[in-house]
Parts: structure tokens; C-alpha cells; sequence
């Protein structure tokens, strides 16, 4: 960029807000703005347009509220709290608090949480407080139980550390078995793609090089208005990944733009209404506020691995996405969104009408957000144990035309439940387990390779022992073979090795 | 109409679905079946109404299964719904779909209640019938 970012070469704030107060102001919607720059040309409609308006609203776990309560007679120094039995933290101040959408109550678990709280508060419904502390000369009470609405709080401030991502990597399963994860639920065999994001609406991509975008500037937040404090956390704009930090008023705010939300066996969120008005300040803001849903690509990432760096399936535009199905292997998959696009569509148009009706005006920032920022990964330090040091290098093979009854022999002999069948090489082919064995002989069955299972899980040695025993857990099985890169086998690790070798850890 | 047929151990042995749909010529869609050795729960498509539809009934029942017809199988609140999607793909039999302003639409005739978008639905407005 060879001139300075955020110049106001077409306009400036203060010609804006001049417009916006004798309500002149040409305001549009992102969706609005594409056609009037298909029909007029980029230059033009940046011309005689003022502030293009978006929306998104999604599933933002990195938000939550301050809630000051207020003293108590006689007061109380709150060690521990919680609202509506889900705990907020509490190294604050006395009767400072911070209620983070995915804390989850401790009676009702992924029924409810830090996010159903916050839209509770904000429906003027009841909640219950419950503290405890330790009792001091200046604080002497010890506990406190009472019912609290959102007009008894002195504050109620929503503040979100990160919000309204740029854009998002979609998601896809690989393998057999259906995840149920941050992505929504993942059904087998690629059967469905998930996707976040309101694509040409998404706030942060329409001014993708955060020229407008800064700390001080007036948002929609929740139905009410909020301002940007600061680049959200895991900001990462050079790979348009931007992330905003927000704060606003939640007493002013709207439980339609505000929801608790749980996503299944993952845990509870806040969905979160977001809109910022983009001020088209000069033409390569313009361009970026015209961006369409195909020209705005994301990643389809195979969830079904889980690690950092999950595989890319696809990449894929934003307007393949929303035409609900995508293209994978010469199949059509499925396609839908987590986010809504209908109210990030509403959030908008909203936003647009409190401009053109004078009640919003747009303000410079104080400072723009980076619009670059190294994004590291968490190095773990020290030395983790891996599946090579906690497998059973002495194993027990068969072949798949071994007999039965001396099958079995062999297991009660050796006094193990889980045996590998390989090939004549030592490649594994299938496994068999005691259970199999009984129900074998019941079935009056005689040679290995009758009932043997042939689509066996493995494990490689490298791998994270955390990694292989959730896998263990998904398919219900108590062992797994190890095998090097050719498929050979190299050892066997089982529930038994692990609650043996790594008695500290703790096993589900 | 979509039947639920339960079996029991004694009538698990036997071929009764293939004797109906032999009897009655009908192409009988299985859509969901668990089977243990003790028990079996089927749930079955059949393209038929009244009389012929009572007749396939019969026939089940006359072979020892109980059979229920599923006429409901979930329900959308729509004062909860934020036509998120987040139950749209994963539905298997693409019964649950948006239309161009985003609203959730559901089609209860492809609907075999698996229940997998009730699980899916982050703000809970699907519930099981």
C-alpha cells in the first residue's frame, strides 16, 4: 500500500456525520452496495455512496459480561460465584464479576450456560446469585443467596476479547464416525459441510484491510451499540483472519441479537450480533466493501482429524457454500451454515436505518487495528508421553486361518484380550477380541478369518497418547494395534498399558 | 406412512418383512433398523393409504410384531429458531432445508426421526414428537 491507511480521499468522518444529520447520507446495505457497484461502476458508487453497513451473527465463544452487583449490608468480599448455578469468575474486586459464555452450570452441564445467562439478563428474566467467601475485619459476611435482575445491577457490560471473525474455515468428516464438534455435527464419509461467516456481509472482510476499523468505533453490538476496543485475540488480518475485542452496554442490548447457545457433546456459547457501519473513506476501501460471496474463499478442514493443522479438503467461495451444496470427489455434499445468515441480513438493514434515521453517527478511530500480527501456536515443553512409550512391544499374532479353539488357548494363556491378524509379511489385516471368541464359539464358528474384523483402528507410534485414547472412546474399543507407515505391526496399546504406565493421568 | 415395527425374540428368526412385501407387492423402504439378538426396532416406509395400507398392518401384527405409525416426528419452535442452518446438513434425508430468505423449511414426509437435528440445534427449538 503505498498511501497511508485510512485516508479520506473520497470523504471524511466529518462530511459523513454532516450527511447523516441532515439526512442525506446514502447508506447501504454490503448486499446493496454489490448491485449499485454492478450497475455504476466501483469509482462511481464509491462516489455517491457514504457507508456500506454489515452484519454477522454467529457463535462467539470468546464473549462474556462484567456485572457489578452492588454491596450487600453487611458486605461480602466474593471469593466464588455463580449465576444461575454456572460459575463467573471471580479475581475481581469484591462484587465484580465476569460471566464467560462457555463456563456451563454445575447442575445442568451443556443444558445451560455463561451464554443462556447473558440472554437471561438481558430478557429481564430472574437469576439466582449464589457467593461464597472467606470473611474479612472490612467484609465480614460469608455467603449470599438471593434473585437479581439485569435493572439491579449498577453495571452489566458485555466485553467480548473476540468477536465477528473475518472469515471462517468450514468443516467436513473423513472419517466413519459422526463428530460432534465446535463446527456443528459432522455426519461420516464427507456426509456434510459446515461453514460460518456471512461472507459478503461479514463486517471485518468488507474493510478486509482495516483502513476504517479501529479502537473507538461506534458498532451495532447485541441490538444495542457497542464500540471496538482493540484487535480481538488471535487477530491474524494477513491471512484474513482479522478478530475484533468489543464492549458495549448489555442493558441496552436485545436477547434476539444475544442468544446462549449449546452446540452438542462441545459445550455452550454466546451467539452474538455484530454490524459495523464501513465509512467509504477512499476506493480501496470501496473495493473491499464490494466483495462478492465468490470472491471470497475459505477452507473446507477435515475435522475428522484432531490435530492444529487439519487437512484442507477444499477450498471453497462463500457463495458455493450458501448455495448449500459443494463439490468433493465428484460428489455433491451438503452444505450449510452455524451463523445466521438471515439475522445477520436483519443486523444490516438495522444498522442502515439508524443511520438514515440520524440516531447513529460514525466516528474515527483512535487508533486503526494491526493490519498484521504474527499468529503463534502453543509450543508444549517438555517431553509428553507418546504412544511408543507406553505400547506392548511383545505381541501376540495370529493368522486369519488359524483354528479357532487354539485361539483361544493362546488368549487364556498369555492373558490378553486383543489379538492382531496378520498376514504372511506381519501386515495387519484384522484384529479379534475375546468377546469375539465367545460369541465364535457359540456360533459353532471355526477358522480366525470368519469372524476376525477387517476394518481395524490403529494407532501409530508417534502419535499423542490423549489423541489415541479419545479415539479408543469413539469406536468403543478397549485396544489398538500399532503399525509403522507399511502397516506392519509394532506393538498393541490397551486401556490396561495406559492405566498401568500413566497412573497420574486420568482416564474416562 | 412410515411404521415402526417392533419385534420380539420369538418372530426375530423369521423373514416377515420380505413375506409382506411378497403378499402385498409393495416396495417397503427400510429407513432405519437395529436389530440385537433379543430385540429389533425397524422403522419402514410404505407407499400405501388406507385399506392397503391397514392390510400391510395386519400382516405384521398377524406375525407377532407391534406396530405404530408414525404420523409426527419433530417440531420446529419458531419463536426460538435463528434459521442458523446448523441442522440443515446434517439432517441424512435432506428433510430440513432453507429457502432464499434463510427460513428454515421442514418436510415431514422424508422425515425418518433420527433426531440428529434436535442435537444439532444450538438453541434447542427442535424437539422429538
Amino acid at each position: 500500500m503505498s498511501e497511508e491507511r485510512g485516508i479520506e480521499k473520497i470523504r471524511t468522518y466529518e462530511e459523513i456525520n454532516q450527511k447523516i444529520k441532515s439526512g442525506d447520507a446514502v447508506v447501504l446495505t454490503a448486499d446493496e452496495f454489490i448491485k449499485a457497484v454492478e450497475e455504476l461502476g466501483l469509482e462511481k458508487a464509491a462516489k455517491e455512496v457514504d457507508v456500506v453497513t454489515t452484519g454477522t451473527f454467529g457463535a462467539m465463544c470468546s464473549s462474556g459480561a462484567f456485572i457489578n452487583f452492588g454491596h450487600s449490608e453487611p458486605p461480602i468480599k466474593m471469593f466464588k460465584c455463580w449465576l444461575n448455578d454456572v460459575p463467573a469468575y471471580k479475581g475481581l474486586a469484591a462484587v465484580d464479576c465476569y460471566i464467560g459464555a462457555t463456563a456451563m452450570s454445575e447442575t445442568k452441564g451443556f443444558e445451560y450456560g455463561g451464554g443462556d445467562v447473558i440472554e437471561d439478563l438481558v430478557s429481564g428474566k430472574e437469576i439466582e446469585l449464589r457467593a461464597e467467601a472467606y470473611g474479612t475485619d472490612c467484609y465480614p459476611r460469608r455467603s449470599i443467596e438471593t434473585t437479581l435482575t439485569i435493572n439491579d445491577l449498577n453495571q452489566a457490560i458485555l466485553l467480548n476479547p473476540r468477536n465477528a471473525y473475518e472469515r471462517y474455515n468450514a468443516a467436513t468428516n473423513s472419517t466413519d464416525k459422526i463428530l460432534y464438534t465446535y463446527m456443528g455435527t459432522l455426519l461420516p464419509h464427507y456426509g456434510n459441510i459446515t461453514y460460518c461467516g456471512a461472507g459478503q456481509l461479514s463486517p471485518l472482510y468488507k474493510d478486509k484491510g482495516f483502513e476504517t476499523i479501529g479502537i473507538g468505533t461506534r458498532i451495532f453490538l447485541g441490538g444495542g451499540i457497542g464500540y471496538i476496543i482493540g484487535e480481538g485475540t488471535q487477530h491474524n488480518p494477513q491471512n484474513q483472519f482479522g478478530t475484533i475485542m468489543v464492549r458495549g452496554d448489555l442493558k441496552q442490548m436485545s436477547a434476539r441479537y444475544l442468544r446462549g447457545a449449546t452446540y452438542n457433546k462441545y459445550g455452550t456459547t454466546l451467539y452474538v450480533g455484530v454490524g459495523i457501519p464501513i465509512p467509504i473513506i477512499n476506493e480501496r476501501v470501496a473495493a473491499s466493501a464490494a466483495l462478492r460471496d465468490d470472491e471470497i474463499f475459505t477452507n473446507i478442514l477435515d475435522y475428522g482429524v484432531p490435530s492444529r493443522s487439519r487437512p484442507t479438503v477444499k477450498k471453497a467461495s462463500y457463495s458455493e457454500l450458501k448455495s448449500g451444496k459443494v463439490q468433493i470427489n465428484q460428489k455433491e455434499i451438503p452444505s450449510s451454515s452455524l451463523s445466521s445468515n438471515k439475522v445477520a441480513k436483519e443486523i444490516a438493514l438495522t444498522l442502515k436505518n439508524w443511520i438514515e434515521q440520524g440516531t447513529f453517527l460514525l466516528n474515527r478511530p483512535a487508533e486503526l487495528i494491526p493490519n498484521h500480527r504474527e499468529f503463534k501456536p502453543l509450543e508444549v515443553k517438555g517431553r509428553e508421553p507418546k504412544v511408543r512409550d507406553v505400547m506392548t512391544r511383545e505381541i501376540i499374532v495370529s493368522k486369519p486361518n488359524d483354528d479357532i479353539k487354539d485361539v483361544a488357548r493362546t488368549l487364556i494363556a498369555k492373558g490378553v484380550d486383543h489379538l492382531p491378524i496378520v498376514d504372511n509379511e506381519g501386515k495387519l489385516i484384522g484384529i479379534i477380541t475375546s468377546w469375539d471368541l465367545a460369541k465364535a464359539v457359540a456360533q459353532d464358528k471355526r477358522q480366525l478369518h470368519e469372524i476376525m474384523t477387517l476394518k481395524v483402528v490403529s494407532a501409530k507410534e508417534d502419535e499423542a497418547i490423549d489423541t489415541v485414547i479419545r479415539r479408543m472412546e469413539q469406536h468403543n474399543i478397549s485396544g489398538v494395534p500399532v503399525v509403522d507407515q507399511s502397516n506392519h505391526i509394532i506393538g498393541i496399546l490397551t486401556t490396561d498399558d495406559i492405566s498401568r504406565k500413566l497412573v497420574r493421568r486420568v482416564i474416562a | 406412512m412410515k411404521l415402526k415395527l417392533i419385534y420380539s425374540r420369538e418372530n426375530l428368526g423369521k423373514p416377515v418383512l420380505s413375506d409382506v412385501i411378497s403378499k402385498t407387492n409393495l416396495p417397503i423402504n427400510i429407513l432405519e433398523a437395529k436389530i440385537t439378538l433379543n430385540t429389533g426396532e425397524m422403522l419402514i416406509d410404505v407407499p400405501a393409504v388406507g385399506e392397503k395400507l391397514k392390510e400391510v398392518s395386519n400382516l405384521f401384527q398377524k406375525a407377532g410384531l407391534i406396530v405404530k405409525e408414525i404420523t409426527r416426528t419433530i417440531e420446529i419452535d419458531r419463536e426460538k429458531c435463528i434459521s442458523c442452518g446448523a441442522c440443515v446438513s446434517p439432517c441424512p434425508v435432506r428433510a430440513i432445508t432453507q429457502d432464499l430468505n434463510w427460513d428454515v423449511d421442514f418436510d415431514e414426509q422424508k422425515c425418518v426421526g433420527c433426531g440428529i437435528c434436535v442435537d444439532a440445534c444450538p438453541v434447542r427449538a427442535i424437539r422429538m414428537l
